[in-house]
């Protein structure tokens, strides 16, 4: 059978776009294949780094748009510390993630991110303000007391909160599906040639919660520490996010404190602060290979969280010791680092991950059985005429 | 002429010793520059910005100081052309080409200077002539150090061929076979050895090192070192009595340790001087002060053994020098991906080529080790036996610590196809086996090479692109994982014997020749020679030439042919009686002088 043959576009400025993206050697490459050997995950039909370091020389963007390889990657750098031309095969996959990270968002504002930090910078700084003259000027008139901090006339009532809360989240939650389904349009739907019946879209779908709170595909890497500080991180940020979401009243509430709520509330701020912690000092001493190249938005993404979870536990110490003043105050701080990292990180940078790495777990695992089938298929005739013979 | 110049850094190495900033300063006071630029690093260069500059500025001439050649070259003169300018106006200062890596700074500045002026450097940079004595020092007996001495020697002029090893001959004389044409490597070169041995022209000192050498051009006084042998050459019948009753063994130098010799022995039996010799480091009468054995020189029937002899030195006049040292291989257990030194049956290029040498421990015979038990040490081991079980699958890993920037950067020449030739004598000897050959690039460039990779994979080699990223033992079976480029698949293959075709580095001692000399070594270690593509076989210093494989990678047609070019060389001085002095000794404002004089500027 002879596939119609189709004339690919190539984008020879590609290698440089991806620069701004982090990649800057990918053009020493020399195709040994020594990357794709070494690395855990390189199995049939998804070998890479080498493929697409090709993709990228070759400046086959259509084809590196529809690839869900980079999300298979977890930079353990072992490709990066053997290839022999230092082509830095793993830094070129982050970088690729970025890249696809501004691809599938529609608005354009991520790609603007990657490109410039200052912008991105300029962006949460902006964020940040705009939420402070939201809230206090909200809080000044309906006459909230500076004084108060939990109760009636509290200067930020919690029930109010709560009710933004799950505003903001249908927002983010919006513009993340949509990217979430341009992603699956590029590297699912587009391709004519792939027919994915949908039964396998469904007896797949377990995968998705599966990879998101295990990770256990990244377990699969040969050093463990990078995955156990992942999952850590993770983990923590979503017990925040349940206790934000579900159980805000009961956190607001005291004097005195219900353990069985905050000591996960607890136990997740030591984990934000401590994972975050050893990223920075890991990014500031380039301790691993993961962590040896920062691209600007890597910055931004780890000091927001850090200022995020710090504020946020201070203004509850405060609260707690009687000065609600202060706490009043440290939490416009904190919502201040809060509205603009989940408006800005989840939808259109570094954050979008959450929902792409699962989401290339479960894509990738589908359209490889569905691409089995096909070969089966194609075989079936031939198969038969041998059988008969 | 307005001119503009442009620095630019290839590589890091490349600029060792430079001061650039003084180098932009001086290129700035020239006549003739309009404006100088640092480029830095590698810079990604944009032929269009570049054109708009070049017409910003009117110039007319671009000098590009520090590349090497080809890197960017191309760039500007495309940005030349675009600006509607002379694109034979381009030139190139190369720091690496002309000797400034080593020499330092004032170099750097007389190459610029040469480019700034349009006149080629060897032209501006032309060292004088001085008196030449007619003796020639080669140092170095491999097919590159013979075939200079015999050249020479045959023209009737002297020669002292020293050699560090007992016998002359070198790598050629472990190989089995050449390539392309499977031509017998003993059958070339044992009568060129014997010819050596023979010649009356030739002063041939083998188990001799190189000292010291003092003195200038055409009038090197040189002091060599001759190890006591302790077997007198003249007398030594090379009857075998000596090597059989000696207690000691030690691993083999000449078959690369894949099997063992005697305390006293003889390389091998086509060695020249066909004498044996003891070595000291191994015999168990120095270790015991004298005191144990020395039962070698009671049984001698020709009461040739020396057990007393002590180490000589002579000193001689020469007018000219031969480099020819040659190379030693890369060490495969940097490399522990491979398992070389672990896994018995991964070896190196050079146990292949002994192995499947006829004259070799197996006998020619291409075996597996097998494990044996060691009474006397009590353990088990792996040992090479002619009766061994033949390997079913063997594999060739091409690029072994060569094109690696973790090893050795540069393209090793020869592995390719040594490696294609392996693959022949495996097959041609075990016609059953399965044989691989890993590469990344296939470098088959010479006379007949090309033909001749092409003829190995249609007798059934399986070549496969992609470098072999590990070598793992699973259930007893060593398997090779790799990505198989070609067909975009990754591929594990289990194989019975893996040939690690390891690249070529510097021989050991090039650095104390090369102080000693006072010439330049190249930022991987190679001799430098004066000009890349004129002068190849001169040096900095003048009357001392490089032939062969220290210089750079070479194969043998290519090593021989330097040689004869050596030679001519040297016989040039020796016959007028004046060779070349140092261009090493020329100054800046000399070479800077002379440019502009040949410029008329």
């Amino acid at each position: 059978m002879r596939r119609p043959s189709m004339a690919i576009r190539v984008n020879p400025k590609l290698i440089d776009e991806l620069e701004l993206y982090g990649a800057e050697d990918v053009q020493n490459c020399y195709h040994c294949g020594n990357c794709s050997a070494v690395c855990p995950f390189s199995k049939e039909p998804y070998i890479f780094p080498r493929r697409p370091m090709r993709y990228l020389q070759m400046g086959l963007e259509d084809k590196l748009k529809g690839s869900l390889e980079p999300w298979l990657c977890y930079y353990c750098g072992q490709c990066s510390e053997e290839c022999p031309r230092g082509a830095e095969p793993g830094e070129t996959m982050m970088s690729l993630r970025r890249w696809l990270t501004s691809k599938y968002d529609f608005s354009g504002i991520s790609r603007l991110f990657y490109k410039s930090g200052k912008i991105e910078l300029l962006a949460v700084i902006g964020g940040a303000l705009l939420t402070a003259l939201a809230f206090v000027l909200w809080a000044v008139l309906r006459g909230g007391n500076i004084h108060s901090y939990s109760g009636e006339n509290a200067f930020l009532p919690a029930a109010s909160i709560h009710i933004f809360d799950w505003a903001l989240a249908g927002v983010l939650l919006a513009l993340l599906l949509t990217n979430c389904v341009r992603m699956w349009w590029f590297t699912m739907g587009r391709d004519k040639r792939l027919k994915v019946p949908f039964w396998l879209y469904l007896k797949g779908l377990y995968l998705l919660p599966l990879h998101f709170l295990t990770q256990k595909r990244y377990a699969k890497c040969e050093h463990k520490r990078p995955w156990a500080i992942h999952l850590a991180l993770m983990l923590s940020y979503l017990i925040m996010l349940v206790l934000i979401m579900f159980f805000l009243g009961v956190m607001w509430s005291g004097p005195e404190i219900d353990w069985r709520v905050h000591v996960f509330g607890y136990l997740a701020t030591v984990g934000l602060l401590g994972t975050t912690i050893f990223a920075l000092r890991g990014r500031l001493k380039k301790s691993e290979p993961h962590y040896a190249h920062s691209h600007e938005t890597d910055w931004i993404f780890l000091v927001l969280l850090i200022f995020v979870a710090f504020t946020g536990i201070l203004q509850h110490i405060l609260h707690r010791v009687g000065f609600d003043a202060a706490a009043n105050v440290t939490y416009i701080v904190h919502l201040m680092g809060v509205v603009p990292m989940l408006g800005l990180e989840v939808p259109f940078s570094k954050w979008s991950h959450l929902a792409y790495r699962p989401l290339a777990m479960y894509f990738s695992a589908v359209r490889a059985e569905a691409m089995e089938r096909e070969e089966k298929k194609a075989l079936e005739p031939a198969m038969a005429a041998q059988s008969a013979a | 002429m307005r001119t503009g110049v442009f620095i630019v850094q290839a590589s890091e190495e490349g600029q060792e010793g430079i001061n650039l900033h003084a180098v932009e300063l001086y290129a700035a006071n020239l006549p003739l520059v309009e404006k100088v630029r640092n480029l830095g690093m590698r810079p990604r260069l944009d032929p269009v910005t570049l054109a708009e500059e070049i017409k910003a500025d009117r110039l007319e001439r671009v000098v590009i100081a520090g590349d090497s050649p080809g890197f960017f070259k191309p760039v500007f003169t495309r940005a030349m052309a675009l600006a509607g300018g002379d694109t034979d106006e381009v030139r190139l200062a190369s720091f690496r080409e002309h000797g400034a890596t080593g020499m330092g700074t004032p170099r750097a500045e007389s190459i610029v200077a040469c480019a700034v002026y349009g006149v080629p450097f060897p032209l501006a940079a032309r060292p004088g002539t001085t008196a030449t004595v007619p003796g020639t020092l080669i140092i170095g007996g491999g097919v590159a150090g013979i075939q200079a001495a015999l050249e020479i020697a045959d023209a009737g002029k002297p020669v002292y061929l020293v050699e560090r090893q007992p016998t002359i001959g070198g790598h050629m004389a472990m190989f089995d076979k050449t390539f392309p044409t499977l031509d017998c490597a003993a059958c070339i070169l044992t009568p060129k050895m014997v010819a050596v041995g023979q010649h009356e022209m030739i002063d041939l000192m083998t188990y001799s090192e190189v000292e010291d050498i003092s003195g200038s051009p055409g009038h090197y006084r040189v002091r060599v070192r001759k190890r006591a042998r302790h077997v007198d050459i003249e007398a030594c019948v090379a009857c075998n009595t000596c090597t059989e009753v000696c207690p000691r063994s030690t691993s083999s130098e000449f078959d690369s340790g894949i099997a063992n010799r005697k305390a006293i022995y003889i390389p091998f039996p086509q060695a020249v001087p066909n004498a044996y010799v003891l070595d000291e480091a191994s015999c168990l009468y120095f270790e015991s002060g004298g005191e144990k054995c020395g039962v070698c020189a009671k049984k001698c029937p020709k009461e040739c053994i020396d057990l007393s002899e002590k180490d000589q030195t002579v000193e001689f006049e020469v007018g000219n020098i031969v480099i020819a040292t040659g190379y030693d291989v890369y060490d495969a257990t940097k490399i522990e991906r491979y398992g070389y030194g672990k896994l018995p049956n991964v070896i190196t290029a050079l146990e292949f080529e002994r192995m499947t040498n006829a004259s070799g421990p197996t006998g020619g015979k291409i075996v597996t080790k097998v494990l044996r038990h060691n009474k006397r040490k009590k353990i088990d081991e792996w040992v090479l036996d002619p009766e061994g079980p033949p390997p079913g699958r063997v594999a060739i890993i091409h690029c072994v610590g060569s094109r690696d920037a973790q090893h050795n950067p540069y393209c090793s020449r020869v592995c390719c196809m040594y490696s294609l030739k392996f693959a022949h004598l495996v097959r041609e000897k075990l016609p059953d086996a399965t044989c691989y050959e890993f590469y990344i690039d296939m470098r088959a460039f010479g006379k007949g090479y090309e033909e001749f990779a092409e003829r190995i994979a249609a007798e059934g080699t399986f070549v496969v692109r992609g470098r072999t990223a590990r070598i793992v033992e699973e259930n007893g079976q060593m398997v090779l994982k790799g990505e198989d480029i070609i067909n975009d698949r990754m591929v594990d293959t289990p194989v019975d014997l893996v040939i690690l075709a390891v690249g070529l580095v510097p021989a050991r001692g090039s650095d104390k020749l090369a102080a000693m000399l006072g010439i330049a070594r190249d930022e991987d270690g190679w001799f430098s020679e004066l000009d890349y593509n004129s002068d190849p076989t001169d040096t900095e210093r003048g009357g001392v030439f490089v032939a062969g494989a220290c210089q750079a990678p070479k194969d043998i047609p290519d090593t021989v042919a330097q040689a004869s070019a050596v030679a001519a060389g040297v016989l040039k001085s020796v016959n007028t009686g004046r060779g070349l002095d140092s261009r090493a000794d020329l100054s800046l404002s000399e070479i800077e002088a002379r440019a502009r004089s040949l410029a008329r500027v």
